[in-house]
C-alpha cells in the first residue's frame, strides 16, 4: 500500500510533541496505517466509499486557529458548551486518553490511532443525571488544501446516570480537508444517553466517524444522526457518481457499532440524511444484540435531493442466545429530483431462534392527492411540496429531545427547499399551542 | 341577483374516461345548492374539477366564476380567488401541525390577493376563535393535519379550514358522510355561519339529513355525467323517498 509521504512526515512531527509513554502504540498504530492503507470500494462494507485516493494525496497536521471564529450562530443556550478547533481544546486542556478500538478497517482505525487528539472525556457518575444538555462543537477551519486532524471522544455513564449529548461537526468555509472523529461510548447498568449528532461539515471535507457504544443491563441509548450537508456552491454536477471522484467534493462516511451487551438493553437509532451536489454520504449502521431481551429501534429517512449519492446500510445482528430479542428498522426514502441516488439496505442476521425481527425499506416520491390538498387551500406548489417533505422527515426530527436545536434543524432544512416556510416553536407539531 | 358560477356543457375525464357529459349549472351569489345523485354520477368529478385538479381534464365546455374563465386559475390561484373544496377523504399530514398549515394557507391567499400577512397574534386569535365554534379542542392546533382523527374529526376539520379561510365559494363534496347528529349538526352550523349575500354553497350529499339543517335553495339530481331534474327543497324528500331509479330511466 502506497500513501504519500506527507503523512509519515505528519507523523514525526506529530510525534515529537508526545509524551514518551504514547509514542510506542502510536507508531504502532502509524505501521498499521502504513501497511493497510484506507478502505478500497474492493470491500465489501466499503463498496461505495472509496478512500484510497486520499492516501494518495498531500496532507498536512491542521494548525491550531489563528483566532476564535465567531460561533454565535450555532451556540444553543441551555447547553453547556466545549468546543474544539481543528481537533485541539478551545476551552482547556483536554486530559490524555486511552486509543479508542475501531473496527471499520484496520489501516483507517490506525491512521485515526495514530494521530488521535483528546476530545470530550467525559465520565457521569452513578445515578447522576446531568441537568443542562452538553454541546460538542468541533470545528473545523482548514486554510490550506489537505489540512488533517483526528478527535477521540470517550463518554462513560455509570450505573443510572443520564445525559443528554449533542455532537456537531461544523465546518468553516476554506480549503479541502480531512478528519476522523470517534466516539467510544460505554452505558453501565441503567444508564440512559441520548446522542444528536449534527454533521456541517464545510464543502471539500472528507471526514470519516467511528461511533462505537457498549449498552449494558437494561441501560438505554437513543440516537439522531442527522446528515444533511448541503454544498452551498448549489451546481449540481450532472452525471457524477461518486462525488470523491471530484476535487473540491464533500465525502461524509460514519459507521455505527451499538452492541446491546447485557439484558434488557435498548437502542434506538434514528437518521435523517439528504445529499445534493457535489456530496457523497454514507452511513452504516450495525446493532449487535449479544444478549437476551435485548431490543432495538432503527427508522431512517432519507432524501434525494439532487445528483448526488447516499448510501444507508443497516445491519442488525442477532447473535447465538440473544432469545427475546425484539428488533425493527424502518428505512423510507424520497427521491426528490432526477439523478438523485439512495442506496439502502437492510440486513439481518440472526443466529437465535426465538427472536422478533421486522425490517421494511421503501423508495417514493411525493403523494399527488396531498399536493393537491394542500394547493386547493391556497397553499402554492413548492411550498406545499416543502410541507409534506417536512412531514416526511419529522418522523425523525421531532426525535430530537432540545427543541430550540430541533427549531433551527426544522429551519434549515425548510430554507433549503427554497419555500419559505414560517416555522415557530408554536407551528411545531407537538409543541403546545 | 348575480351570478357567481356558470357552467356550460362541462365535459371532463379521468384517467382517459369521461365522466362529465354535458353538465349545465348556475349558481347565485347567496344562494346553497344540493346536488344529490347516485353513485358515480360524477359528483366528485365536479367538485375535483371546480378546485382545479390537474388529473380531472375539462374535454369541452366551460366553467366562469366571477365572470371569469375558471381553466385561466391554477387550483392555488383558485382558493385565493375565494374558491374552497371540502374534501369527502381529507389527507393527513403528520408532523405539519394544523397551524402550520393554516399559516401557510391563509397567508399564501392574502399574497395571491396582495393583502399584507397576519401577524402571529392577529392570526392565532383568528383560528382559535373559530376552533371554539367548531367545539373543538384548541390542542388540536398543534396536532398534525388530520394525524389520527377520526373521520368525523376531519370532517369538522374540513369546515374549521373553511372558516379561518372565508371563501367565496363552497364545494363540499360529502362533507356529511360519517358524521354522528351531534357532529352534523356543528358541521350544518358552521355551513350556516358562513351563508351571506355574497356567497354560494355546492352541498354535494347523498342525503336529506344535512339539508335539514342547511336549507337548500335548489336541489339537483346529477347522473350519468349530467343534472337530470332541477327543483325546490321538496326535490330532495322525493328522492329520499323514491330513490333514482324513476330519475335514470328519464335520463
Amino acid at each position: 500500500m502506497t500513501i504519500h509521504a506527507s503523512y509519515g512526515e505528519a507523523f514525526e512531527r506529530f510525534a515529537a510533541a508526545l509524551p514518551a509513554a504514547e509514542r510506542a502504540a502510536r507508531a504502532a498504530a502509524f505501521d498499521t496505517f502504513a501497511q493497510r492503507g484506507l478502505p478500497d470500494d474492493g470491500i465489501e462494507r466499503w463498496h461505495y466509499t472509496n478512500l484510497q485516493p486520499f492516501a494518495a494525496q498531500p496532507v498536512q497536521l491542521a494548525p491550531a486557529a489563528a483566532g476564535t471564529p465567531d460561533l454565535s450562530a450555532w451556540r444553543l443556550e441551555d447547553c453547556d458548551e466545549h468546543v474544539w478547533i481543528n481537533g485541539r481544546a478551545l476551552n482547556a486542556a483536554a486530559a490524555p486518553a486511552p486509543l479508542p478500538s475501531l473496527d471499520a478497517h484496520a489501516g483507517l482505525a490506525g491512521l485515526h490511532r495514530a494521530f488521535a487528539t483528546p476530545g470530550l472525556q467525559l465520565t457521569v457518575p452513578r445515578d447522576v443525571r446531568l441537568d443542562r444538555p452538553l454541546h460538542v462543537l468541533s470545528v473545523s477551519d482548514a486554510r490550506e488544501a489537505g489540512e488533517m486532524f483526528h478527535l477521540a471522544h470517550r463518554i462513560r455513564l455509570e450505573r443510572g446516570a443520564q445525559a443528554l449529548l449533542i455532537v456537531q461537526n461544523l465546518g468553516l468555509p476554506g480549503a479541502t480537508r480531512f478528519s476522523t472523529q470517534s466516539l467510544s461510548i460505554e452505558l453501565a447498568e441503567g444508564a440512559q444517553l441520548t446522542l444528536v449528532r449534527v454533521q456541517d461539515e464545510a464543502r471539500g471535507t472528507t471526514h470519516w466517524l467511528q461511533t462505537t457504544a457498549e449498552v449494558g443491563h437494561d441501560a438505554r441509548l437513543d440516537v439522531v444522526n442527522v446528515d444533511l450537508p448541503y454544498d452551498e456552491s448549489g451546481d449540481p454536477i450532472p452525471g457524477e457518481a461518486t462525488a470523491a471522484k471530484a476535487s473540491g467534493g464533500t465525502l461524509i462516511r460514519s459507521d455505527w457499532r451499538v452492541k446491546l451487551a447485557a439484558p434488557g438493553a435498548h437502542a434506538e437509532l434514528s437518521g435523517l440524511f439528504g445529499a445534493d451536489g457535489r456530496v457523497h454520504l454514507d452511513n452504516q449502521y450495525e446493532i449487535d444484540h449479544a444478549a437476551p431481551h435485548g431490543t432495538s429501534r432503527q427508522w431512517f429517512r432519507g432524501l434525494g435531493f439532487g445528483p448526488s449519492r447516499a448510501i444507508l446500510n443497516g445491519r442488525v445482528v442477532v447473535q447465538r442466545g440473544a432469545q427475546k430479542t425484539d428488533s425493527e428498522q424502518r428505512i423510507a426514502n424520497l427521491m426528490l429530483a432526477k439523478g438523485a441516488e439512495i442506496d439502502a439496505k437492510p440486513e439481518l442476521e440472526i443466529y437465535a431462534d426465538d427472536v422478533k425481527c421486522a425490517h421494511g425499506a421503501s423508495c417514493g416520491q411525493l403523494d399527488d392527492a396531498a399536493v393537491f390538498y394542500l394547493r386547493s387551500r391556497g397553499v402554492p406548489e413548492a411550498q406545499a411540496r416543502a410541507l409534506l417533505i417536512y412531514s416526511f422527515i419529522n418522523d425523525v426530527l421531532a426525535r430530537v429531545p432540545h427543541v430550540a436545536l430541533r427549531l433551527r434543524l426544522a429551519r434549515r432544512i425548510t430554507a433549503r427547499l427554497g419555500a419559505g416556510l414560517d416555522l415557530s416553536e408554536a407551528t411545531l407539531s407537538g409543541a403546545a399551542a | 341577483m348575480s351570478q357567481l358560477l356558470q357552467i356550460e356543457n362541462l365535459h371532463a375525464e379521468v384517467a382517459g374516461k369521461e365522466i362529465l357529459k354535458g353538465l349545465d349549472l348556475v349558481v347565485n351569489a347567496g344562494e346553497v345548492h344540493a346536488i344529490m345523485g347516485p353513485n358515480g354520477a360524477g359528483k366528485s368529478t365536479l367538485s375535483k374539477v371546480l378546485a382545479g385538479a390537474e388529473d380531472y381534464v375539462v374535454t369541452a365546455g366551460t366553467i366562469r366564476y366571477q365572470g371569469r374563465d375558471l381553466a385561466e386559475l391554477s387550483a392555488e390561484q383558485r382558493a385565493a380567488h375565494g374558491i374552497f373544496m371540502g374534501f369527502q377523504y381529507p389527507v393527513e399530514i403528520p408532523g405539519v401541525s394544523n397551524m402550520m398549515f393554516l399559516k401557510a394557507a391563509l397567508n399564501a391567499q392574502r399574497k395571491e390577493r396582495g393583502e399584507p400577512e397576519l401577524d402571529a397574534g392577529d392570526f392565532l386569535a383568528w383560528v382559535r376563535h373559530r376552533v371554539k365554534q367548531m367545539k373543538m379542542d384548541p390542542a388540536m392546533l398543534s396536532r398534525g393535519v388530520n394525524q389520527g382523527f377520526s373521520g368525523g374529526e376531519k370532517k369538522r376539520n374540513e369546515i374549521l379550514q373553511m372558516l379561518v379561510l372565508e371563501p367565496r365559494l363552497m364545494v363540499l363534496d360529502e362533507t356529511d358522510s360519517g358524521l354522528d347528529i351531534d357532529a352534523l349538526k356543528i358541521v350544518a352550523d358552521g355551513i350556516n355561519a358562513m351563508r351571506s349575500p355574497e356567497r354560494a354553497t355546492i352541498l354535494v350529499t347523498h342525503y336529506q339529513r344535512l339539508l335539514d339543517h342547511v336549507q337548500p335553495d335548489a336541489v339537483h339530481v346529477l347522473a350519468a355525467g349530467r343534472i337530470v331534474k332541477s327543483g325546490g327543497p321538496d326535490l330532495a324528500r322525493e328522492l329520499e323517498e323514491k330513490g333514482y331509479g324513476w330519475l335514470q330511466q328519464a335520463a
